[in-house]
């Protein structure tokens, strides 16, 4: 494989745009994981679910599959929170979260994954939109538009949420159910409920990244479980709680991943996420900006 | 320096709260030191610190000559510094018995390197239970026990690694006036076999009757170190927790 | 029971399932049989850092894959005996898992479990990537004819495998009756307390993994000679991951029974349904089984029975309690196959008489829950499903026909009928009449 200032830049290119959509779809397991402490293994699978459903109204309506993601967001938040719920009265209520709410989450990971088989099928699906084929092209430099606009709208819905941790009395309540529950019931908030609404909105965001995920590739039932390692790793790396962390971790991993894929092979590149995760966690476990 | 636990500027963060400043303080073998202050002043912290169940981000803790900062959790409890938790921490699945097993094992066999007959080890696990009264509910497990029980059985497990130094944290909450003079007279006593204690409590009555030497904690500093009678008298401290 | 009496009695009962097999002599039995032994090895090594340390592993299809793919190696580069090969197998899985453990297992168990998790992916994307095992195109492992002394392979195969099922069981339990195991139960129970009473929990868990990790990877060397052609998917598998969980979780994860039972249970269960219907469907049910349990029955099958022999006969177990729980026992065991022969008379176009089946078996398997939760509603619902199921019986007699059948349909209505007639006993009734406020049983 030849080395070229072309093919490095537009690795590069491709890797910040690969890397903004990593973002959203890390942005969920932040909120849940990073700020909640609860591990949804199961984010992917959900992800996955928000794919397949723009995928069926985008073959059957023509719909482009973005609307149909911003239409699902209620019932995906409906859905976090009562998963939520079910994960609270069986597991954290009773301090049983490490063992068992692991293994609930692996199951429904697991149960979304084979029920996406037996009704779709291992087939790869993909979505038609205007903006998939054409691209952007600034000098040598190639922007495809299927990757452009899930970048973009990717950091929208980042800023979207980083607004609203940071501006909004509920987003501040969340911030503050992960540091003091007594001070949140003081202030007559009830944890469980911020919780509740914490975790909706970190399902919700599936929903679009679901989206954007099958824009930017065709998607099969198990390419959610690609992404477990990927959102973690992000995660991780970027420090938990810490949004600004998760966005630099998850640009820094599409260019690495986008790099290897090009000068090494798209095979190689499961494997860069994973090896980034143990890296970090046995050298830096706080991540870069972590708390 | 031949004081047991020698500690020198510790100092410990969480994120921007400065939990503990620069503290120093030195016990003496033998000693019975007081630990007083209000809420949230960094006590509780500072015993972690000291027993390696967090790290501090600055400043030496030596404990019989030795530097232990390096050292994990249990490599401290192996080398003679106990403590009971503030919120006790029982083993849920374990029964009573076996709970005080666990430090006999763990901590008393693997310093002496031999192998006690079972037979043995299972009167130590009933005697220790009786010193604190639990002998009776040897067999049932912690979810039967009170609140009071469960700080009982803490205490005892904290005993059973035979410890230099005992770090008894808020071990009488709760407790009724006999139940308190009880655990005195006990501390005394092991006091009296040479163990070290340090006692950390917000029952004036029983921290004055106890200490030989009091040390005030208020907002993660040290602000008196000194006979029971001159800290009770130390105008800052009863301004920021006596007098209130 | 002292472990060597233990490890007699149940080299004795591999000698007996050995002969009895022998004595079938269907290569069926040993292919089947292999599939579930291999399972029960997964299983009680997953429990050994998972239900005694608490500490979860995702990635056991990785270990055991470790296994399988040394054996690959080796066959490739010089072909050795199997015996070695397992010894070998897990000694590198063992490594391995020392080598992660080492990595992650001073943070908390949450990155312990994701470390695996990547590890299992780590690993899949180095053999795809290594066409000296064969890359993402698999490798062929021929079997040899015949092996030493026994004969056929296949019952070779079935024999290793079922010594070094007793080799699990007998690790499993020693360390539960050691020193160990105590030490391991403080690191579930409270880590920090634990550690500040003199347990070495690193140490601990550093030991936990690696024989863990060691008894995956020995599951896994035989199975290249097992099933002849090993490519990555089949060996990182879904299968694994979720088996390896699923099995002890289901089973119960306090002690060495719980996996085993769960294993055996399950991996019966999958055989069957692997024939009758589709291997994603039979993957869907353990999914759901999993969620289920966890949710509901978080001790597992063996917790559950222990709850209720603690709350119903709390000095020693009466005739009554042993028919209760050989009620409960067959309700569960009769209600989960039924769930499989009926999902497949759906599939094959019966389906009135499937969706009825299927009814029966989801009742007699709540029935058998609530039994053994010393529920009132459990017993209702038990005398219900078990009268359902005689009905369903006689249908099921009176529309299919054949010897076999008949033998099957007429002798599950004669234990529905024995069902019902001991749970009208008094002394049964009088177990499920408790007020509530009084004794519950554990929720």
């Amino acid at each position: 494989m030849e080395f070229s200032a072309d093919l490095l830049i537009n690795a590069i290119v491709a890797g910040l745009l690969l890397g903004g959509f990593y973002a959203a779809v890390t942005v969920g397991v932040s909120i849940a994981f990073g700020i909640l402490d609860i591990v949804n293994i199961a984010h992917p699978a959900f992800i996955i679910l928000g794919s397949y459903i723009a995928y069926i109204v985008n073959s059957r309506l023509g719909i482009d599959p973005i609307a149909v993601s911003i239409v699902m967001l209620p019932v995906f938040y409906a859905l976090g929170s009562a998963i939520y719920q079910v994960y609270y009265v069986s597991f954290e209520k009773r301090g049983q979260e490490a063992l068992r709410g692991l293994a609930f989450f692996f199951g429904l990971l697991f149960v979304t994954e084979v029920m996406l088989i037996l009704v779709f099928g291992v087939d790869y699906r993909y979505v038609e939109a205007r903006y998939i084929g054409p691209s952007l092209h600034i000098g040598f430099v190639d922007f495809p538009l299927r990757m452009l606009v899930p970048c973009i709208v990717a950091l929208l819905l980042f800023l979207g949420l980083e607004l609203f941790l940071s501006r909004t009395f509920i987003g501040r309540a969340i911030n503050a159910v992960a540091q003091d529950q007594l001070a949140l019931r003081l202030m007559a908030a009830d944890p469980i409920r911020i919780k509740r609404i914490a975790f909706g909105i970190s399902i919700a965001t599936c929903a679009i990244a679901g989206a954007l995920l099958i824009i930017i590739q065709p998607v099969e039932p198990s390419v959610g479980r690609e992404y477990i390692g990927r959102v973690f790793a992000i995660c991780v790396l970027g420090g938990l709680g810490s949004l600004p962390g998760t966005l630099i971790a998850a640009l820094l991993l599409g260019v690495v991943e986008s790099l290897t894929s090009t000068f090494y092979g798209p095979s190689w590149a499961p494997a860069v996420a994973f090896g980034f995760l143990l890296i970090t966690l046995a050298v830096r476990p706080a991540g870069l900006l972590g708390r | 320096m031949t004081a047991l636990l020698q500690v020198q500027g510790l100092s410990k963060r969480f994120g921007g709260f400065i939990a503990l400043d620069e503290i120093d303080l030195s016990v003496e073998k033998g000693e019975r030191l007081g630990l007083i202050g209000p809420n949230g002043s960094g006590k509780s912290t500072l015993v972690n610190c000291i027993c390696g169940t967090l790290h501090n981000e600055a400043g030496s803790v030596h404990f019989d000559g030795r530097q232990i900062d390096g050292m994990v959790a249990h490599e401290r409890t192996h080398l003679g510094l106990a403590r009971s938790f503030q919120l006790p921490r029982p083993f849920p699945t374990l029964s009573l018995v076996d709970n005080v097993r666990i430090p006999l094992l763990y901590t008393v066999q693997a310093r002496s390197g031999l192998l006690r007959p079972a037979g043995d080890l299972d009167d130590r696990c009933r005697d220790l239970l009786k010193m604190v009264g639990l002998d009776a509910k040897a067999t049932r497990f912690p979810r039967d026990l009170t609140q009071v029980e469960m700080r009982k059985l803490e205490l005892a497990r904290a005993v059973a690694a035979e410890p230099k130094l005992l770090i008894a944290d808020e071990a009488m909450a709760g407790l009724s006036h006999s139940e308190i003079e009880d655990i005195l007279a006990l501390l005394v006593r092991l006091n009296e076999q040479g163990i070290t204690v340090i006692l950390i409590e917000h029952i004036m009555r029983a921290v004055m009757s106890f200490s030989q030497r009091i040390v005030v904690l208020v907002s993660g500093r040290k602000i008196a170190d000194d006979t029971p009678d001159a800290v009770v008298n130390n105008p800052e401290v009863v301004g920021a927790y006596l007098g209130q | 029971m002292r472990m060597p009496l233990f490890t007699v009695i149940a080299l004795g009962v591999a000698a007996v399932v050995y002969l009895a097999g022998k004595l079938f002599a269907i290569d069926y039995l040993f292919f089947a049989g292999y599939t579930v032994l291999h399972f029960v090895v997964l299983a009680t090594a997953w429990n050994i850092l998972g239900g005694y340390c608490g500490y979860v592993n995702f990635g056991s299809a990785g270990f055991f894959a470790l296994g399988a793919y040394t054996t690959v190696f080796f066959h490739k580069a010089y072909p050795l005996p199997i015996p070695a090969l397992i010894v070998l197998a897990g000694i590198v899985a063992g490594l391995v898992g020392l080598g992660t453990g080492y990595l992650t297992l001073r943070l908390r168990g949450v990155y312990f479990a994701i470390a695996t998790l990547a590890l299992a992916i780590v690993l899949q994307t180095l053999v795809i990537n290594w066409n000296y095992v064969g890359g993402s195109r698999g490798a062929y492992v021929i079997r040899p004819q015949t092996a030493p002394i026994i004969g056929s392979y296949i019952e070779y195969l079935f024999l290793l495998m079922l010594l070094l099922t007793v080799l699990a069981v007998v690790v499993a339990r020693a360390i539960e009756r050691s020193q160990l195991g105590f030490g391991f139960a403080t690191i579930r129970d409270d880590e920090i307390a634990a550690e500040a009473l003199g347990v070495p929990t690193l140490r601990l868990k550093l030991i936990a993994t690696t024989i863990s990790g060691g008894l995956m990877g020995m599951a896994g060397a035989p199975f290249p000679y097992y099933i002849g052609y090993l490519e990555p998917s089949s060996a990182f598998g879904l299968a694994y991951a979720v088996n390896a969980i699923a099995m002890p979780m289901i089973g119960g994860t306090t002690s060495w029974i719980g996996p085993l039972v769960g294993a055996i249970l399950l991996g019966t269960l999958q055989q069957v349904a692997s024939v009758t219907i589709s291997s994603a469907v039979n993957l869907l049910i353990v999914g759901i089984l999993l969620v289920a349990f966890v949710i509901i029955a978080p001790n597992g099958l063996v917790g559950l029975v222990q709850e209720f022999l603690r709350a119903a006969t709390p000095e020693r177990m009466t005739w009554r309690s042993l028919g209760v729980l050989s009620v409960a026992g067959y309700g569960i065991v009769a209600g989960m196959f039924g769930v499989v022969f009926s999902l497949s008379a759906i599939a094959a176009a019966r389906p009135a008489l499937g969706v009825l089946a299927l009814v029966v078996s989801v009742l007699l398997i709540a029935s058998a829950y609530g039994l053994l939760k010393l529920q009132s509603w459990g017993l209702l619902l038990a005398n219900a499903s078990f009268a359902l199921s005689i009905v369903l019986g006689v249908i099921e007699l009176w529309f299919v026909g054949g010897v076999g059948a008949g033998i099957m349909h007429g002798g599950a209505v004669a234990i529905a009928v024995a069902a019902i007639v001991l749970l009208q006993d008094a002394g049964v009734k009088s177990l499920y009449r408790v007020p509530p406020g009084e004794r519950r049983a554990t929720s």
